[in-house]
């Protein structure tokens, strides 16, 4: 062992399909591993002959600890499942329990919730942007994005009091109402929003090295895509304009003007358009929203005190930031949900990811995961 | 930045699935109201018959959307099973979810979906992880979120539940 | 003309000339390198809107010499299943040949350590000499990641080595002179710098030059995203230091090799010879500096193919219209 490196015939893990390749462990920490996630790849020099991504490293027992505490005690879990879209998840999972019990939101609360994910949603969109291009050598893109990101942080901070992991979402509302500076903030955003994505276009999207690395990498065509469950992002990049906002409206989303960006290429380039351009149709959004905001109250007039939903099974979906994100809640009659299936996104986009990877090279290896947009706490739950 | 157009850039959305090809699959197949469960329609299935009807879904343009398990042992102590829930839904045109059931007797192994939809390798490793179920003609059947060496099943209703929000074990 | 007197022949004793000079060349690569890390960091901070270092010393400034002293206080740990000598010696293979390079520099008239006619050759000798070094260090780390790094570093120096010689051959073509003061007396003596006439050396060796110092948007050998560290994955403290020590002499020494026979060295009115020298090659670095924060990294075989496609056959070319040129003149 001393006197020489492991080579390729001395590897015990080698796989026996592949007896000349050797095994590089990617992870669970690697700088451009996003959170704990561990490629084992199999390789002949820098080419990756089968690629096996090994998760659970974050595993929280989310669906157990739904099974042993009421409705409302979950609700903190939610938004930490996914910890950079988790309004979308905090307010899907009070949507998907609104649902179970007929609990009606009044208008005003309906509105803030759709600014919220949004808002969440471009944040969770800049920091991608700045992950990816990090992650295929570029810094300083980063850095603005950063920058961007935090100016919605600091918004969201302002109405729920947290930072990443809110619990903004009630069930029949939401609990703090927006003030005047939220929304002078929440303009002032979208205008500076506005003029920043020809900035990322100058900086990112027209740098020829950017190009090279992202065209043609890590293809995921229609067919992959609906073979593994892939959804979100990565779905639309390959010319299915598949968005659970449209699909299946939830909350309000029917009474706002955006469409479904598509791509039809499905590398790295189209997911990066993609999303560029749903920042854009987010901010669309956000601007109705905040343009018809209507008076009013945020939680229901009597807000009922216990959750005891009906004995049965229901199946509610939002578009998370990476995905459809459904939630599969089977109810006992009881307090307690009997069962709660977190369906993420990011579990069945990286479950492509074998087929993907093969016969990539390392570097590439990096663009397409980081091209995803997974988050590990999420895959693994 | 080029602007392609919105649309996708298949042709026409596929139609939604025939009933009819299912309806001789399940055991029983019921519509729902989507707008109060989710679902558009729920098939009871027999376990021999899950990789058939997952054929006939991908087949028509559908994806699984998510597969998963309940511990119901607890629920009929005199009849217990362990129930398999798939989804199914199209990425063309409004939702059109599909729930499809599947009553196991405990320790009962289950057809493999895998070779007809690779999205249900990970989702049947979950479930075995989980629950302990497990599934003939998975490639690579092995824990996936929990340590390799573990020995529970987490969601399994006897183990580790805790009694309404004490922190006792049983 | 007779070359100018160096500092060597104006001591009395030949070795203790050498033994000053190098410890001058040292303490001056030194200075450099700790200035050269806060100057990138000061730089980086300005793309990309931070404030950099502002603690320590003026405008930070001393950010860096604190950083050093950390390195040097901290404890050399030998991981167990190293190849012990060649890790042990790389970091040295990696550092001494910057040193021994950084000393044929002429930073004015009469200003230089090593005055030889085969300075041009020398410097790219001791060039090429480093990566055995980093090879050493990738393959004795026995790190799956520092033994692609350094295979990478590997390949991707000797493939750029030629088109870097090549644009520099272009220039001795027209000076008809491999010494590196001679070469500058010349452009002094033409009243012209070389890239003038030589536009396209200059471009291709400033480029192959980036490959050459593993510097953004070449950084392949040591693409953290990729390969955490690269060669030096396995490497702390000061063993550290020396291969990061290495690396920014070399930005440097490039530098100064581009500064001789592309922007006519020391020559310049007014200022002193040093400081026009000085300044070209901080603009030089400046450059590559801008270069790394503005540029994601290429891939490998897109960088490979980018030297041989592109960068070669356009130096050969280069070359042979120079010869043709310089013949007919």
């Amino acid at each position: 062992m001393s006197d020489e490196p492991r080579g390729a015939s001395s590897d015990p893990e080698a796989d026996p399909t592949h007896p000349e390749a050797y095994v590089l462990n990617m992870g669970p920490q690697h700088p451009s591993m996003h959170g704990v996630l561990r490629l084992k790849l199999h390789m002949i020099g820098e080419e990756i002959v089968v690629a096996e991504p090994v998760i659970g490293y974050a595993h929280r027992a989310h669906e157990k600890m739904a099974e042993n505490r009421n409705y409302l005690m979950f609700l903190p879990n939610s938004s930490r499942i996914d910890y950079l879209s988790g309004m979308i998840y905090n307010i899907g999972y009070c949507q998907a329990v609104e649902k179970l019990l007929e609990i009606e939101v009044p208008e005003r609360a309906q509105y803030i919730r759709v600014i919220a994910c949004e808002l969440n949603r471009i944040a969770s969109h800049l920091l991608w942007i700045g992950t990816y291009v990090l992650d295929i050598g570029g810094v300083t893109p980063f850095l603005y994005c950063w920058d961007d990101r935090e100016q919605i942080l600091d918004l969201l901070d302002a109405i729920t009091g947290s930072r990443l992991t809110y619990s903004y979402g009630r069930f029949g509302g939401v609990t703090m109402d927006v003030d005047d500076a939220f929304l002078t903030g929440t303009r002032t955003f979208l205008e500076r929003m506005k003029s920043r994505l020809p900035e990322y276009d100058t900086l990112v999207r027209k740098n020829v090295i950017f190009i090279e690395r992202s065209r043609g990498v890590g293809i995921m065509d229609r067919q992959t895509c609906r073979a593994y469950g892939v959804t979100g992002p990565c779905l639309r990049a390959a010319g299915v304009a598949y968005d659970v906002r449209k699909s299946e409206p939830y909350g309000i989303y029917d009474r706002f003007d955006f469409a479904v960006p598509t791509e039809s290429a499905g590398d790295c380039l189209a997911r990066y358009d993609v999303r560029i351009r749903e920042i854009e149709e987010s901010l669309k959004i956000v601007t109705q929203a905040v343009r018809d905001l209507p008076a009013g109250p945020i939680m229901p007039d009597k807000p009922k005190k216990k959750f005891k939903p009906a004995e049965g099974a229901s199946y509610f979906a939002v578009e998370a930031a990476r995905g459809a994100f459904g939630m599969y809640l089977v109810s006992d009659g009881s307090e307690v949900p009997f069962k709660l299936k977190l369906r993420t996104p990011s579990f069945s986009n990286l479950s492509s990811m074998p087929k993907v990877l093969a016969g990539t090279m390392v570097a590439d290896t990096i663009a397409i995961v980081g091209s995803l947009d997974i988050v590990l706490p999420e895959i693994d739950r | 930045m080029s602007t392609p157009p919105l649309t996708s850039t298949d042709a026409a959305p596929a139609a939604p699935v025939d009933l009819a090809d299912l309806t001789p699959l399940a055991a029983s197949s019921t519509t729902t109201d989507p707008k109060r469960t989710g679902f558009h329609h729920h098939h009871v299935a027999l376990a021999p018959s899950l990789p058939e009807l997952a054929r006939v879904f991908t087949s028509a343009g559908y994806f699984l959307e998510m597969l998963t398990c309940e511990d119901r042992r607890l629920i009929t102590p005199a009849l217990p099973k362990m129930r398999l829930v798939q989804t199914w839904n199209r990425f063309d045109g409004p939702a059109d979810r599909h729930l499809v059931t599947c009553e196991l007797d405990p320790g009962q192994v289950a057809p493999s979906i895998t070779a007809v939809a690779p999205a249900a390798d990970w989702y049947e490793r979950e479930v075995f992880d989980m629950y302990g179920v497990r599934f003939a003609g998975h490639p690579d059947l092995r824990r996936i979120l929990l340590p390799d060496d573990s020995d529970f099943h987490a969601l399994l209703k006897d183990f580790g539940q805790m009694d309404r929000g004490s922190e006792e074990g049983t | 003309m007779s070359p100018p007197e160096t500092l060597v022949d104006k001591l009395d004793s030949p070795w203790l000339g050498v033994v000053l000079g190098v410890a001058a060349v040292l303490g001056m690569l030194t200075v450099n390198v700790l200035f050269l890390v806060w100057l990138e960091r000061k730089v980086s901070a300005w793309i990309q809107r931070r404030m950099g270092p502002t603690e320590v010393g003026p405008f930070g400034l001393f950010q860096t010499l604190a950083d050093m002293l950390k390195l040097l206080s901290k404890q050399l740990i030998t991981p167990r299943h190293v190849d012990k000598p060649l890790y042990h010696l790389a970091p040295l293979v990696v550092f001494v040949p910057v040193v021994a390079a950084a000393s044929l520099f002429p930073f004015s008239a009469g200003l230089v350590l090593q005055d030889l006619d085969i300075g041009l050759v020398l410097v790219f000798a001791f060039g090429g000499l480093a990566f055995v070094g980093i090879f050493m260090a990738g393959w004795g780390s026995n790190n799956k990641y520092a033994l692609l790094g350094a295979m990478r570093s590997v390949a991707q120096n000797i493939s750029y080595e030629i088109p870097l010689i090549l644009a520099s051959l272009s220039v001795v073509l027209m000076s008809g002179t491999m010494n590196l003061a001679k070469i500058t007396a010349l452009q002094s003596e033409r009243g012209y710098w070389f890239i003038v006439l030589q536009p396209v050396a200059a471009v291709i060796y400033f480029i192959a030059a980036l490959a050459e110092t593993n510097r953004a948007p070449f950084d392949i050998p040591e693409a953290e995203s990729e390969l955490v560290a690269g060669f030096h994955t396995e490497y702390s403290g000061m063993r550290f230091a020396l291969f990061f020590f290495a690396e920014y002499s070399n930005v440097f020494i490039v530098s100064m090799v581009a500064t001789v026979l592309f922007l006519g060295g020391w020559s310049g009115p007014l200022l002193p010879g040093p400081v026009w020298f000085f300044l070209k090659v901080y603009a030089l670095v400046g450059l590559t500096m801008w270069v790394r924060w503005t540029f994601p990294r290429l891939r490998f075989d897109q960088l490979m193919s980018f030297c041989w496609v592109v960068l070669t056959p356009l130096a050969i070319l280069n070359l042979l219209i120079t010869a043709f040129v310089a013949r007919l003149v």
